[in-house]
């Protein structure tokens, strides 16, 4: 399993972006809450990561 | 003449703000219920804020420079025209806000259990950004 990171870019203005990797769970949504803190969200988006590390662990028959 | 303007910040940790701006050097007072700013002519001005860093430690004509806690809990920057004229300006202030998210992040990801991976200055055409990582115990 990929390690859970969390890296914090501080721009020259002050703000800041966070970039959440690893997580293929909903976990990241309270990591995103921790490391917001009271700083408004400008933009939010998931990453590809989020979509394509779902377990696909359930296959279907197709009856012969 | 000298007057204030009001330049929202979107700082509302009156600690990481003190720390912020240790770092930068100077010792900034605390008053919770807020303090007089003084002039350069070392008149009480009737602005007033909550943290404050007194002009004798900027420049000999400064006036004081203040951070005043609004109702909502954030803190505005009360600054002179001079003061930004000389420097103080809002590259100054993005460098207070820079350093304050820095220790405020590190502060909470410490007190929420991640563990601190590095810290790292990344350098660009528009100025240094910190780079802070962590990982998830």
């Amino acid at each position: 399993m990929a390690q859970k990171t969390v890296t914090i870019v501080i721009d020259e203005k002050g703000d800041s972006e966070i970039d959440l990797d690893g997580f293929a769970d909903n976990s990241c949504g309270k990591v995103f809450e921790d490391f917001r803190g009271k700083d408004k969200v400008k933009t939010e988006r998931k990453k590809a990561a989020f979509y394509t590390s779902q377990p696909v662990d359930k296959r279907t028959s197709t009856g012969r | 003449m000298s007057k204030y303007g009001v330049l929202e910040t979107n700082i509302t940790e009156e600690k990481y703000l003190v720390a912020a701006l240790k770092e930068m050097g100077y010792q900034a007072e605390v008053h919770a219920n807020g303090a007089a700013l003084y002039g350069y002519e070392g008149r009480e001005r009737p602005e007033t804020a909550n943290v404050i860093i007194r002009r004798g430690q900027l420049d000999s004509a400064s006036n004081d420079i203040g951070f005043a806690r609004t109702a909502d809990g954030r803190y505005v920057a009360r600054l002179s025209e001079y003061d930004q004229a000389i420097g103080f300006d809002q590259k100054w202030l993005n460098r207070v806000h820079q350093l304050y998210k820095e220790k405020q992040t590190i502060a909470v990801a410490r007190a929420k259990g991640y563990v601190f991976r590095g810290r790292e200055v990344i350098k660009t055409e528009q100025g240094e950004r910190i780079q802070l990582r962590f990982a998830i115990r």
